[in-house]
């Protein structure tokens, strides 16, 4: 069994412990687990502001270098949304790349998706301690229907308490472009977010997408909250915290 | 004023703000409690919704055709049949008909329609007093301002505002007032709106739907000013689109398990008035005259395009009601009439492409729109799509397009990419003040103006990787 570890550009940027976490996850499978090498970014972007043409080049890109494994795993998903929904939309008339992007989307898996299903009895380290509370992404969970996987997953950690926050399913207003392009309205949004967290009191907000985490991150920090840590849920599970 | 500025502007009004914060969680839990309720009578809402989008679906799929019924119908039963090919002709029609029958004064029932015509300012012109008579619509009209919601008006009002509206108008003093004046405010507003309803010469309503089988018009309302304007005045004008229609009863009776669960959560609105022609001999009311105008203004455009799917729209407030982005804003700062994810479709397709740039690309995309309504309409699919129609027709800014351009190009070269990350990130670290993080970024001043800015920690994830791998 060869997987294929699509790291995603914002981890490989901005949070490189996550893709390290999502790596050691996937190795105690006991799967064969490879980095890809030539990867760079799945053009969601691109393709988010309305350029086809370019998130059509980015996609053919990913669709061929990830061809040659079983299962592609992605800790992200806004990006597994990208490679399973939006790939085979784009390609829909093409007879070339179409059956391959279909062929891809098929075998590809969110992170928590992947080892709540094949791997269900993968053994998870001890919680450093403490009181989580878990931020649902949109796309993971309206795009791809990732809601119990993350939980089944973080109630096998044993010492972690996780209470839900009022609205953990609305948005946290980080949108990608969105966020720097309507950066007001985008505070606006977070700032409930950050309400709802700070209403549950919890040590960590956790979630699955670093783009979310960023963003809920960066506003708890500006409002002064220092203490709330904001993990990813890779990060939770490997038992590596934040790098 | 552009959409930034507006939304600028709100974000930053604390007035707004309050009475946003406080209607979001009454909307979101009614409908959630109505769509539940849907259970008890042993229906399942997803199955509902294929059942109303199909329904949807056929009316477009032949809308002259229905039309065509419709029209024969309701003049068989004394209604008179216009068309209206955009809001101008809608005015210019509403106007003849008043000064024909010699109406001084309109009572209105809530209609967004009218608001595409402008339909208050022209009768005005013409020396005809518009009255609003929806409770929301006349506190907005008292206020000089347009609705901010299609089917809650005067959501972005305080009661504090509403007050000082109500004592002005009705030459009384100001007092102070909470929500358990309520009842004793809306009394105050009913005094007054009777009145109205009696001296009226002409009822202005809209439609919910009309009904093929029957030539009706279906008036789903809560207050009961709709069976008033409908019944008392001589005259009554019905002003509504072409894409209203639904051939029968039956398939009316579908769509009203889902109107007033997904608006309001109510299993049904308290009046759902079916009109039909005029007053027939031995009614005790009802118009002598009846005329329906049914409108184009930019509806016929959309069938048969990439667009058809916001045809469907039952105008029910459940994707506006679920959108993080309106619920920071509130519906004026959009521009035109319809606000929200069904505005952001509608305003650049019935106003123009170019004329609504900003409305598509102000959405994070996180489709709580698309999982509420009830006729499936795939609103971030619209959005998207009108976004794709932007860069195609050449309409996004030019140092956008050639950023996202030069990105990818890069993106397709993975050594150059690495390098240029690796600079990125050593970059970004460079950047990072004493807290350890990014206060101030210049290359994305709309993140940090809001929010910090984590630096990372200097090096890629590929690049520790193929160290790792060295080592």
């Amino acid at each position: 069994m060869r997987i294929a570890l699509y790291v995603t550009c914002l981890i490989d940027l901005m949070r490189p412990g996550v893709g390290f976490a999502a790596l050691r996850l996937l190795e105690a499978t006991g799967a064969d687990v490879v980095v890809p090498p030539a990867q760079t970014c799945c053009g969601q972007p691109a393709w988010s502001a309305g350029d086809r043409q370019t998130a059509r080049l980015l996609a053919e890109k990913a669709i061929a270098e990830l061809a040659d494994y079983d299962h592609v795993v992605v800790p992200s998903g806004s990006c597994t949304d990208q490679l399973r929904n939006i790939y085979p939309q784009l390609f829909a008339d093409d007879g070339h790349w179409g059956p391959r992007a279909t062929a891809l989307a098929a075998r590809t898996f969110e992170l928590t998706e992947y080892l709540a299903r094949f791997a269900p009895e993968l053994p998870l380290p001890d919680a450093e301690g403490g009181h989580v509370t878990y931020h649902d992404s949109c796309k993971g969970l309206r795009g791809l229907g990732i809601k119990q996987q993350p939980r089944a997953l973080l109630a096998r950690v044993k010492g972690l308490q996780l209470t839900e926050m009022a609205d953990c399913e609305e948005c946290c207003g980080f949108g990608g472009a969105f966020s720097v392009n309507f950066g007001d309205v985008s505070t606006r949004i977070v700032d409930r977010k950050c309400e709802s967290i700070a209403t549950v009191g919890a040590d960590a907000v956790v979630g699955g997408d670093l783009g979310c985490l960023l963003n809920i991150e960066g506003r708890l920090r500006r409002r002064g909250d220092e203490r709330t840590r904001v993990l990813h849920i890779a990060e939770v599970l490997a038992g590596g915290g934040e790098s | 004023m552009h959409f930034h500025a507006r939304a600028a502007e709100r974000v930053r009004n604390p007035v707004l703000q309050k009475a946003l914060q406080k209607a979001k969680p009454l909307f979101v839990g009614k409908r959630a409690k109505g769509v539940a309720s849907l259970a008890d009578d042993g229906l399942d809402f997803e199955l509902l919704r294929s059942t109303a989008e199909s329904i949807r679906n056929r009316v477009l799929a032949d809308l002259d055709v229905w039309l065509d019924i419709f029209e024969t119908r309701a003049r068989v039963s004394g209604a008179e049949v216009l068309w209206a090919r955009d809001g101008d002709e809608v005015a210019r029609l509403v106007v003849d008909i008043a000064q024909r029958y010699g109406v001084t004064k309109a009572a209105k029932s809530k209609s967004m329609l009218s608001e595409e015509a402008q339909l208050n300012e022209a009768l005005a012109a013409a020396g005809i007093r518009p009255v609003e008579t929806d409770l929301g619509e006349y506190i907005v009209q008292l206020a000089g301002e347009a609705p901010s919601h299609i089917i809650a008006p005067a959501v972005h009002k305080t009661i504090g505002e509403i007050e000082a509206l109500f004592a002005e108008a009705h030459g009384r003093p100001e007092q102070p007032r909470t929500s358990a004046d309520i009842p004793a405010m809306t009394q105050e507003a009913r005094a007054v709106l009777r009145q109205h309803f009696l001296s009226a010469e002409m009822g202005i309503s809209g439609a919910n739907f009309l009904i093929a089988e029957t030539g009706s018009a279906a008036l789903v309302t809560n207050e009961g000013n709709g069976r008033m304007v409908t019944t008392l005045p001589r005259v009554h004008v019905v002003v509504t689109g072409i894409e209203k229609i639904v051939p029968t009863l039956e398939d009316f009776s579908t769509l009203m398990r889902l109107l007033p669960r997904s608006a309001t959560g109510q299993t049904i609105s308290n009046y759902v008035s079916l009109l039909t022609g005029t007053r027939r001999e031995g009614d005790q009311d009802g118009p002598e005259k009846t005329v329906f105008i049914l409108v184009d203004n930019g509806r016929a455009n959309l069938l048969g395009s990439a667009w058809q799917d916001m045809l469907r729209c039952i105008r029910c407030g459940a994707c506006m009601n679920h959108c993080p982005v309106y619920f920071s804003l509130g519906g004026h700062a959009y521009g035109w009439v319809y606000p929200g994810p069904m505005g952001s479709v509608l305003t650049p397709l019935y106003t123009g492409i170019e004329n609504a740039l900003d409305l598509p690309h102000a959405s994070t995309g996180c489709n709580q729109c698309g999982v509420v309504c009830p006729v499936r309409i795939p609103l971030p699919k619209l959005m998207h799509g009108l976004r794709e129609t932007q860069v195609e027709r050449g309409l996004r800014p030019w140092r956008e397009r050639f950023a996202l351009r030069a990105w990818a190009w890069v993106a397709r070269r993975p050594a150059l990419y690495r390098w240029l990350t690796r600079g990125a990130v050593r970059y970004l670290r460079w950047l990072v003040d004493g807290s350890g993080r990014i206060r101030v970024f210049g290359m994305a001043p709309g993140w940090t103006d809001g929010r910090d800015l984590a630096a990372g920690s200097g090096k890629t994830f590929h690049e520790l990787y193929a160290a790792r791998k060295r080592a």
